[in-house]
């Protein structure tokens, strides 16, 4: 690997001097943090790399809005931390485990999968089933959003001229399970799915639901969340589920699995993730 | 640029393009270990310790490294002194090409500190990002294992 161009490599120590040094490139300078992505799609374009990870935004730290994860925190140190392992019943650790492998995720952040958005990538199916936040900033100031608007929106222009400061992750009342399946334990998503479920008095009070790698990105399916809430959990109703999922989600083909893989999969995924879920939130 | 870093435990102060690779800095620094297998991070045998942690030298920045420790195969063991994990490999029969041992050695390697007692499984669920084309990876399962076992024993230096 070497992207040919590049002349100046600088370690932005803080989030006005990354926007300063980029604006000074006029489109011919990007972010990076763990450089993965970079890295693996060699452009021709850049003169210069401006390194957020001494920037400041690798904290992790709770308050009373939630578990806000900085941008540049790796995968590994989210994996690590006490804070993210108590969040949600553990289910960023449960997560985590499954996305690459240890050399990797020592290197990725968790602001890269969010701006990289692949649509095989588990983290936005992970991240949109928890009702994510991310907060920016460029040139015009800070801006807050959910992170499923942000993702309807011409989020990679966005991210061409700002630079992501954290995910925020709301205090939430359930209990969630993720499922993937890959063609190995290292490999990318052929299709992942997680569920969140809080129960009242034995039925459903609360549910998330986001199918993601279909092949494109983690989305939600909300007439599912709706479904599901007033019912009580049984096996029953996830094989009714599982079929219904069947019958209605939306996915397609590409080259590493059919339409009518997905479809057929996208049911057992999602209806291993309720069982789980309920499991752990205590049917 | 220069960038200054310490590789193997020598200070190295050394001039890099800022958009080179790690693995191309490190083999022209002559640590011949250091391979290039699909150059994308999918191999594993590019891996090196990065402040002690194993990361893609393919798939990272050489000026990163800047101010940081970066440990080859060449600085854990050698020829005439093999560290444990080395000499393991080679108890068990975990080498057939032996393209991808030194990225096996330097992951298991940071397994180890991590967790001295694995389970054959969690040797496998660490290993996961180090492709082998040869063995089947049970004999490098097994090296790792009887590596730890020695590691347990106090037999590593």
């Amino acid at each position: 690997m070497r992207l040919r161009g590049v002349r100046r490599y600088h370690w932005a120590r803080d989030v006005d001097e990354a926007l300063s040094l980029l604006s000074a490139y006029q489109g011919k300078g990007a972010f990076l943090a763990g450089g993965v992505d970079l890295a693996r799609s060699p452009r021709t374009d850049l003169e210069g790399l401006i390194d957020l990870t001494g920037a400041g935004l690798s904290y992790i730290r709770e308050d009373g809005k939630g578990l806000h994860l900085g941008a540049t925190a790796t995968l590994a140190e989210i994996l690590s931390s006490a804070q993210a392992q108590e969040y949600a019943g553990g289910i960023l650790r449960e997560t985590l485990r499954l996305v690459a492998y240890p050399a990797l995720r020592n290197m990725a952040t968790l602001g890269g999968a969010v701006v990289s958005a692949h649509p095989w990538a588990d983290i936005p199916t992970l991240l949109v089933a928890l009702d994510a936040e991310v907060l920016y900033r460029n040139a015009e100031g800070e801006k807050r959003m959910s992170l499923a608007e942000l993702y309807r929106t011409d989020f990679r222009r966005i991210f061409r001229e700002s630079v992501l400061l954290e995910v925020l992750l709301p205090p939430l009342p359930g209990a969630f399970a993720f499922e993937k399946i890959g063609r190995n334990a290292g490999d990318i998503a052929l299709l992942n799915a997680c569920a969140g479920l809080a129960l009242e008095d034995g039925r459903i009070a609360w549910a998330r639901l986001s199918v993601g790698a279909r092949p494109e990105r983690g989305e939600r399916l909300p007439w599912l969340e709706e479904a599901l809430v007033g019912e009580r959990p049984s096996e029953a109703l996830w094989r009714k589920v599982e079929e219904e999922v069947r019958a209605r989600i939306e996915v397609g083909s590409d080259r590493r699995a059919s339409e009518a893989w997905r479809r057929e999969v996208a049911g057992v995924l999602v209806r291993r993730a309720l069982a789980r879920a309920a499991g752990k939130a205590g049917t | 640029m220069k960038i200054y870093f310490e590789l193997n435990g020598k200070p190295q102060y050394v001039e890099v393009e800022a958009g080179e690779s790690l693995l191309s800095l490190l083999r022209r620094l002559g640590m011949k270990s250091v391979k290039e297998g699909c150059g994308t991070g999918e191999c594993g045998t590019c891996t090196v310790l990065l402040e002690g942690k194993p990361v893609r030298s393919c798939l990272t920045f050489a000026p990163k490294v800047q101010g940081k420790r970066v440990t080859t195969l060449e600085g854990l063991g050698t020829l005439e002194d093999p560290h444990p994990l080395q000499r393991a490999f080679v108890e068990a029969g975990a080498v057939q090409c032996g393209f991808c041992t030194p990225g096996m050695i330097l992951t298991a390697y940071a397994l180890l500190q991590e967790n001295p007692d694995p389970t054959p499984h969690e040797v496998r669920e660490y290993l996961v990002g180090n492709l082998c084309r040869c063995t089947g990876y049970v004999k490098i399962v097994d090296a790792v294992l009887l590596a730890a076992q020695w590691k347990r024993e106090g037999q590593w230096r």
